[in-house]
């Protein structure tokens, strides 16, 4: 080994020293690169999975599914779930402009989530008040989890479903810490109903 | 057979304690609407100062646990006074404040504890950092000569090599 080799294997030792002596402060000050933010939405059926979720609906029948959030955006955050109902005509979230329905929710949940948490409820519901006459179905109350609401909702027939479909919605808001304000973080999910009497 | 004069008297009885017990518990709409701002306001700041304490390295568990109970509540409030039921919905509310009322001063405790921790850690590591890195300097110059004196002698001390040509 000659000696610009010596010195430069000599520099090379003492610069890794540094770097480990150096290491405790480092470890306070630089965060690393955080995943990628988001949350979930999604809804279950009867028996928490992706099946048997109720389609054809009576009056007076109770049906559930759950509502599932999840947590990813890498700390502590603050969610609500507006349930809406509407029938084919009445608009759902406009997701190109991020804007949520503007249908007046008929219950909500809310709830604080750490990072990597979920949240799950059950979404007890039936109708009461459903009549039928030319080509039309009116349906007058809903009980969501115990509560009736008045919903006076008039259903059409669908001829390319042949069912009177309606529709339960559900949209994901946050808390934004800043404007101190719930934010619609345009996602949704829906679930599909047809009035059968 | 019922007597008659009796279950009038009863229906009447029934009709005026239904009466007053509405009379006596109604809560206002606008009472309602105010105790919902204010659970809503008090929710949000406490959200607001567990999320800082969090993010100060504060364990917050036992925080989460209240502000899931008063999130809760308030989604009630909300929701009976959706259907008209503005007794409950302020009840709900008031439980709502009730429940999470303290946390915003605890939270502030525990995050100014976390903050000072944090400084006095980071000084501590910044102090060992210099003070090990200055050693390292210095001794590493001193070495460095060591080092290539030590060389040099080695070399120095060598006798040449001959070869046959």
């Amino acid at each position: 080994m000659n000696l610009g080799n010596l010195k430069f294997f000599y520099a090379f030792s003492c610069f890794c020293l540094g770097l480990l002596l150096l290491s405790p402060t480092l470890a306070i000050i630089i965060k690393l690169p955080e995943p990628e933010r988001f949350s979930q939405i999604w809804i279950l059926g009867s028996d928490h999975t992706t099946e048997n979720y109720p389609y054809n609906v009576r009056a007076n029948e109770a049906y559930r599914v759950y509502v599932n959030v999840r947590n990813h955006m890498g700390g502590l955050e603050y969610y609500m779930v507006y349930v809406k109902f509407r029938n084919q005509t009445e608009p759902l979230p406009n997701a190109t402009a991020r804007i949520a329905s503007p249908l007046p929710p008929l219950y909500e949940y809310r709830f604080l989530l750490e990072h990597g948490q979920s949240f799950e409820a059950p979404l007890t519901f039936s109708f009461r008040g459903i009549s039928f006459f030319n080509g039309y179905c009116f349906v007058e109350n809903v009980t969501v989890n115990d509560l009736e609401f008045g919903i006076d909702k008039l259903v059409l027939w669908n001829v390319n479903s042949t069912s009177y479909e309606s529709q339960f919605f559900f949209e994901l808001w946050m808390f934004n810490a800043e404007s101190r304000t719930f934010e619609y973080q345009n996602m949704f999910v829906t679930m599909w109903l047809n009035m059968t009497g | 057979m019922v007597n008659p004069k009796v279950s009038t008297c009863f229906f009447l009885s029934f009709l005026m304690i239904s009466f007053f017990i509405q009379g006596c518990s109604a809560i206002d709409q606008s009472v309602a609407d105010e105790s919902l701002v204010n659970a809503e306001n008090v929710l949000a700041s406490a959200y607001v100062a567990v999320a800082e304490a969090e993010n100060a390295g504060v364990n917050i568990s036992e925080f989460l646990v209240r502000l899931e109970v008063a999130g809760k509540l308030l989604a009630d409030a909300n929701n009976t006074y959706r259907i008209g039921d503005y007794d409950k919905a302020y009840l709900y509310a008031i439980n709502c404040s009730d429940t999470v009322s303290r946390i915003v001063f605890e939270a502030l405790i525990l995050k100014s504890e976390a903050e000072e921790l944090y400084s006095r850690n980071l000084f501590l590591a910044g102090a060992f950092s210099s003070f090990s890195l200055s050693v390292l300097l210095v001794l590493g110059l001193f070495g460095w000569r060591f080092f290539k004196n030590r060389y040099l002698k080695r070399v120095l001390g060598m006798k040449p090599e001959v070869r046959k040509s």
